[in-house]
């Protein structure tokens, strides 16, 4: 018997005449953990809704959705909350009440257990998730990894026989987000609940899956193992191919060639490191390096000579209040008109308050800032730049003036409120409305944050465009993957201060943890393969 | 601060509130208002330290002073006539009354800044959740978003002082429109994210029939212990209230109730009462010192 | 009983709360309205970080007439109440907790109760039209909070209030009346129309718009 049996669903929002979902087949068998993939607007979200009646969207159902055989529409309040459990993207959001534990207590209130079976279930939950030590805390206490983890476990304690996660880590950094991933493989493994979860980045949960689901304007495309649905997709030359994890995506554009025909397929970065020794064995790589790029700085194209540096940072201090301690200690940088400066590092090692510093939001007690020309900074969330009612009250200040407005593709968004749009369209409206004060300089905090690759690479186009104008540009990251390929210079900040900064590829092939998965998974044949298509191109060149 | 009391049941926390605040309101008695005021200054001192003292001395003695000063002003009743002023006169009686007033307001003003400390988000919901628990929810979820505006108000002025290439608003007029585009920014946040919030609660199930409520409070022999006296002490101050044991007039004279045993009874039952915290927070001391030097 | 007056005052304004939280209680809300109220007393209270720089610039009582105008007099007294109590609850309650939650919650009360139909639709309070609402502000202010409030400090100054206690409170007290006054009708007044339309849209968005009216009440 399957958990899900759906049978020619299809789904309309009011008022649209395309459905949303057009006839959906899926079985999701119990004990199963589903990858559901697909980019913004592809209905996954939809699909997961109406898996639970209780949280569904308003719209017109066609077709049947069975829980454990039976009509989904027709399970009772109680069997919906507490059989099928559904964690959303915000983790914030979700949390209802200021203390955790009576966060975790707060479904099985609803379901009217006794105090005495609470205590029993709340504890077994915190214990399986370790979070005993922060059990009397405030929620405003807890990091968004926590927050999530605590939602998760509060869904948990009822029991459900399925769990559903619709993007449960796009606001996590990486870390947290391999740690929340992680809790969700142990669920899978050692409670066997069934898990659906929809995700952008596919690089940790896709090698922990049954089976991936590829879904494209409201239908299913591709329906098979990881592995299988990476060749699926690499033969349609699909766009959702780009968002596979590299080492798939290395081996299936090397398979579609005729390369390493016999070979597993590798899906994260361990078995994407016996692949590659196993398609090279025996042979002596000739070319083991691609030519480095040299730490090149924008030079000016009729003089040759590189120009002033925009942003200047000379030995800088920086702390909240005198009695704190230092967040940005003896901190040099130098950032030029033209080019994708990106800060990468762990959380808390004071990157955003350096940004913080270039945009003048914080005054440094030591050291030189200098800051030449007009800055304008995105913040990680771009909601909080909205003011107005409609996208084009929000850009009426300078629609005329504004040259970009094109590549920002913004035109048919015009009359829609800026939070019925999506993230990646939210983000791009941000852009606009800070890019009306014709800026110099512009701070990007976290930009690639929930954003799928065709957003991720949509952004970069902007970003080159931009650069092109002469714009500087300095962005704060956890994506190392966005950075290695889209940056000019990559600078590694630890402890308040930058560590290194070099070109990417020179950069991510000095580091050996904090770098790319392709360059994990082929450093011990290649000296500096950064990305997939560096990858692809040294195989080829050993031919 | 540690807090022995605080560990206590919150229906014992809670009881022993209303009734210190209670009886020190009804009573405008000096014998009560020595105990009461002494009871909640030390136990103010107890659960807020130096803050506390800085509030008695800085706030509550002025006060005291004050109200001393203008009841004799504006209230003529009395025998015995200090002085005149110009159209009018003031009374010993009623600046008595007045010192005693202000001492009344000080104490109350004590125990609520130790009921500030005692009586956390949590208690308060645990108490009255059973009997309003719609509200008492709207009140955790309100505790709950409180800080998260506060940081994400903090966010939003970041971002327009970033998007105004760092100048701060500086007449008054600036400063009210940026107040007011912020509080309207974080509204709208505001508003989309409750949407989550309310689907959040609906997928856990908010909404069923037969809601239980769970809490990590539970009521053991020594809550019910304490129960039982600070019952039977409340009994017996009231009982001395109501009989008339210790009634006080002022006006037109000031006149006692006799001395009888109830009276007395009364007295010991209220210091009783007041001093419990203090008390139990000494033999929680006291007890530490015991254990340690046994090791 | 004279000397009782303060608590009895006390014990009044609390009884005064009762009906309105039971019949709240009784009205099986559900999860959306719920935290809908939950996010008006929270932006009530922690509004007034929004303007750190103007510290006597409290938007609390203005956002509270707003909840009243857009959710009606019963959601508007309970928003009012509570945003007193939660904000007395991080500031400090005292005995004048109860005086400030009946207070604010008859300015949110009577706010819907004139004002729910006047400006029903979104796009109502423009114009011309503003001037009732911000005249009712100012007047709530001064009248109802004013009035109200320091009923506690008269109470608390003298166990017999004469006339020259009253007149002597109130007019210590006209100063910051008038500018919270003053505040509350420049909030509404630029704020008014925006929250408005923002309550209006999830209201319309979310599905919660069947506005109860004031006949049930």
């Amino acid at each position: 018997m399957e958990t899900f049996r759906i049978k020619n669903l299809t789904f309309t929002y009011p008022e649209k005449s395309r459905p949303a979902l057009c006839d959906v087949n899926l079985d999701i068998n119990i004990g199963e953990m589903v990858v559901l993939c697909g980019q913004s607007g592809s209905g996954k979200t939809t699909l997961l809704r109406n898996m639970k009646p209780l949280i569904a969207p308003h719209g017109k159902l066609e077709g049947l959705i069975e829980f454990y055989g039976t009509d989904v529409n027709e399970l009772s309040q109680e069997v919906q909350a507490s059989r099928i459990g559904y964690v959303l993207q915000n983790p914030d959001a979700q949390i209802v009440t200021d203390k955790v534990w009576h966060e975790l207590a707060f479904g099985l209130e609803s379901l009217g257990m006794d105090t005495k079976t609470i205590r029993l279930r709340v504890a077994e939950m915190a214990s399986f998730f370790g979070i005993q030590g922060w059990f009397h805390k405030d929620v405003n206490e807890l990091s968004g990894g926590q927050k999530q983890l605590l939602n998760l476990a509060s869904v948990m304690a009822m029991q459900p026989d399925v769990l559903i996660l619709d993007e449960p880590t796009s606001q996590l950094d990486p870390i947290a987000a391999g740690d929340f991933l992680t809790t969700v493989g142990k669920i899978n493994r050692e409670l066997g609940t069934t898990v659906i979860i929809t995700e952008h980045r596919l690089e940790d949960v896709l090698p922990m899956a049954d089976r991936a689901v590829v879904m494209d304007g409201g239908r299913i495309i591709a329906d098979d193992t990881p592995a299988n649905v990476g060749a699926i997709l690499a033969k349609k030359k699909h766009p959702m191919f780009m968002a596979m994890p590299s080492p798939l995506q290395a081996y299936a554009i090397l398979f579609n060639e005729g390369m390493g025909k016999e070979l597993e397929c590798p899906v994260d970065v361990r078995t994407g490191r016996n692949w590659l020794t196993k398609l090279m064995a025996g042979r002596t790589p000739s070319v083991t390096e691609l030519k480095a790029d040299e730490e090149s700085l924008p030079k000016d194209p009729e003089t040759g000579k590189t120009p002033e540096p925009s942003i200047e940072m000379k030995d800088v201090w920086f702390r909240y209040s005198r009695n704190d301690s230092d967040v940005i200690k003896d901190l040099s940088l130098s950032v030029y008109p033209g080019e994708i400066f990106c800060i990468v590092g762990g959380n808390g090692t004071g990157k955003t308050t350096a940004m913080s510093l270039a945009a003048g939001l914080r005054k440094a007690y030591r050291g030189r800032v200098k800051v030449k020309g007009r800055t304008a900074m995105l913040p990680q969330n771009p909601q909080i730049l909205f003011t107005e009612d409609t996208v084009r009250e929000e850009l009426k200040d300078g629609m005329g003036t504004m040259a970009t407005s094109d590549f920002l593709d913004v035109e048919r968004l015009m009359d829609s409120h800026p939070y019925d749009l999506s993230g990646g369209e939210q983000q791009r409206v941000a852009l606009a409305k800070i890019l009306q004060t014709e800026p110099d300089i512009l701070l990007l905090d976290e930009p690639t944050k929930g954003l799928d690759n065709e957003l991720k690479q949509k952004l970069a186009g902007i970003l080159d465009e931009l650069k092109k104008e002469g714009v500087t540009i300095l962005m704060v990251s956890h994506d190392v993957e966005f950075c290695g390929r889209y940056g000019d210079r990559c600078a590694m900040f630890f402890d308040g201060k930058i560590i290194t900064t070099n070109a990417p590829r020179t950069f991510f092939s000095g580091n050996s943890f904090y770098t790319t998965a392709v360059n994990r998974m082929s450093r011990h044949i290649f000296g500096n393969a950064v990305n997939v298509d560096d990858l692809v191109e040294l195989i080829r060149a050993n031919e | 601060m540690r807090n022995t009391f605080a560990t206590y049941h919150p229906i014992i926390e809670f009881g022993f509130f209303c009734v210190v605040i209670g009886i020190g309101m009804f009573m405008i008695h000096p014998v009560f208002l020595a105990i009461g005021a002494s009871a909640a200054f030390i136990f103010a001192i107890l659960t807020g330290g130096r803050g506390s003292l800085k509030f008695t001395l800085c706030f509550l003695l002025p006060m005291i002073i004050l109200i001393t000063v203008i009841n004799p002003l504006v209230n003529h009743q009395g025998a015995t006539i200090l002085f005149h002023m110009r159209y009018s006169y003031v009374t010993a009686e009623a600046a008595i009354y007045g010192l005693l007033m202000g001492m009344m307001l000080a104490a109350i003003m004590l125990w609520f800044s130790s009921y500030n400390k005692v009586m956390t988000s949590d208690k308060f919901t645990y108490l009255f959740g059973r009997i309003m628990p719609s509200i008492s929810l709207i009140f955790t979820m309100v505790m709950r978003f409180i800080p998260n505006y506060k940081i994400q108000i903090k966010r939003i002025a970041d971002a327009q002082k970033a998007a105004g290439g760092g100048r701060e608003a500086e007449t008054l007029k600036e400063k009210i429109h940026s107040g007011i585009k912020i509080i309207s920014i974080m509204f709208t946040w505001a508003l989309e994210n409750s949407i989550d919030s309310a689907d959040s609660m609906r997928s856990r199930g908010y909404g069923l029939k037969n809601r239980s409520r769970f809490s990590i409070y539970r009521f053991d022999r020594r809550d019910g212990m304490a129960a039982l006296f600070l019952a039977v002490m409340t009994i017996i101050v009231l009982a001395g209230c109501i009989s008339g044991a210790c009634h006080a007039e002022y006006f037109p004279e000031i006149a006692f109730a006799k001395a009888t045993a109830l009276q007395t009874a009364s007295y010991i039952a209220f210091a009783c009462i007041c001093y419990f915290p203090v008390f139990i927070e000494v033999k929680e001391v006291l007890v530490w010192k015991h254990l340690e030097s046994k090791i | 009983m004279s000397e009782h007056y303060l608590l009895i005052s006390i014990l009044i304004a609390l009884l005064a709360l009762v009906p309105f939280f039971v019949k709240f209680e009784r009205r099986n809300v559900q999860a959306r309205e719920l935290v809908l109220l939950a996010v008006l007393i929270a932006t009530a209270v922690a509004g007034r970080a929004a303007f750190f720089m103007l510290p006597n610039f409290k938007p609390i009582l203005a956002i509270v007439i707003i909840a009243g105008v857009a959710l009606g007099s019963e959601s508007g007294f309970l928003v009012g109440a509570m945003a007193a109590f939660v904000s007395n609850f991080l500031f400090g309650q005292g005995p004048w907790t109860p005086f400030q939650m009946v207070a604010m919650g008859v300015c949110g009360f009577l706010a819907g109760l004139l004002f729910h139909r006047y400006y029903a639709k979104a796009d109502s309070f423009s114009g011309r039209k503003k001037l009732p609402l911000l005249i009712f502000g100012a007047a709530a202010v001064f009248i109802l909070y004013g009035g109200i409030v320091d009923i506690w400090t008269i109470l608390a100054m003298t166990p017999h209030p004469t006339m020259a206690t009253v007149i002597m409170v109130y007019g210590a007290a006209v100063y910051m009346n008038v500018i919270h006054a003053g505040a509350t009708v420049i909030f509404l007044l630029l704020l008014g129309g925006p929250m408005l339309r923002k309550l209006n849209r999830v209201q319309i968005k979310y599905g919660m718009n069947e506005k109860r009216c004031i006949d049930n009440m």
